[in-house]
């Protein structure tokens, strides 16, 4: 892992969204009494950056120019992502055991931890790309910038 | 159609597939790379994107009761979300134009279009929940 690229945050991605099927309504109140709680608490020293829940209707864009555009992910799966965290960890164990924490765990969620790089691993794999492309990026944008005035 | 025509959405763009610059020409890599960039500048100075970022491509993932532990994604995957952008945009549509212009998808990316729910739909069902049982408590 090329950690002078880490950023100390961590993304917490929550997949399976329909882990209420199947709960009674008092089963679902304590279970989101619970997931209230633990947001809290982890919120607490302002661990937590950002936190949101993912809407069910979601496009699948492929192929050249995105011409295929298709409905998806299929809700009921339990890969689809319901929602997610950004948080704050001193590494990538500590974000491991907030995870683990999660009570929604207990109903069939599944929690994926991910490591936010200030720099995607594609352009770590091409660095020499990667300085000849800045300097396109801006000229790219001076153009659009020029051209909107 | 809103006379309101301020409001805007919230959206999140995953990239999905972290491989696709696997046999690329150094050319074609070269255009992605500096095409990408661009785009996410642009998208920025436009107010569009709020942020985004690249996620390592190994990280862990959690299941279960017992809350195990298991290294994931597969490294080299077609599905594996390689990063995401957070938009704030009029709707859905202009989401999807976005979505469109994605520089890696002509070499087999694919961009996955949520938008950001506002309040947890799960969370909602209780509180109606909640709210049925007070309502018949009083009645």
């Amino acid at each position: 892992m090329n950690t002078e690229t880490t950023t100390g945050e961590y993304m917490l991605l929550f997949r399976g969204p329909h882990w209420d099927r199947g709960l009674t309504p008092d089963q679902l109140q304590q279970a989101m009494d619970k997931v209230m709680a633990w947001f809290e608490g982890r919120n607490e020293g302002g661990k937590i950056k950002s936190a949101k829940p993912l809407g069910t209707q979601g496009r699948i864009i492929s192929g050249t120019n995105g011409r295929f555009v298709l409905d998806g992910p299929f809700a009921e799966s339990k890969e689809a992502v319901g929602g997610y965290l950004v948080l704050h960890a001193a590494n990538l164990n500590d974000a491991v055991e907030i995870a683990r924490s999660m009570p929604t765990l207990s109903y069939g969620v599944s929690v994926e931890v991910r490591p936010i790089l200030a720099e995607c691993p594609i352009f770590q794999r091409h660095p020499d790309l990667v300085q000849r492309a800045r300097e396109r990026a801006v000229q790219a944008e001076q153009r659009w910038v020029a051209a909107a005035a | 159609m809103s006379t309101t025509s301020t409001a805007k959405s919230d959206y999140l763009l995953l990239f999905r597939g972290n491989v696709w610059d696997r046999g690329l020409s150094p050319a074609q890599l070269q255009k992605v790379v500096s095409d990408w960039m661009a785009w996410f500048e642009r998208l920025k100075a436009e107010g569009k994107c709020v942020g985004g970022n690249p996620l390592e491509d190994e990280g862990k993932v959690i299941s279960g009761k017992q809350r195990t532990v298991a290294d994931g994604p597969f490294a080299e995957s077609k599905e594996a979300i390689g990063g995401y952008f957070y938009l704030t945009v009029a709707d859905e549509k202009e989401a999807i134009e976005i979505a469109k212009q994605c520089p890696g998808l002509e070499y087999g990316s694919v961009v996955e279009v949520r938008p950001v729910a506002d309040e947890c739909s799960i969370k909602q069902r209780a509180q109606e929940y909640s709210n049925h049982e007070l309502a018949g408590a009083t009645a």
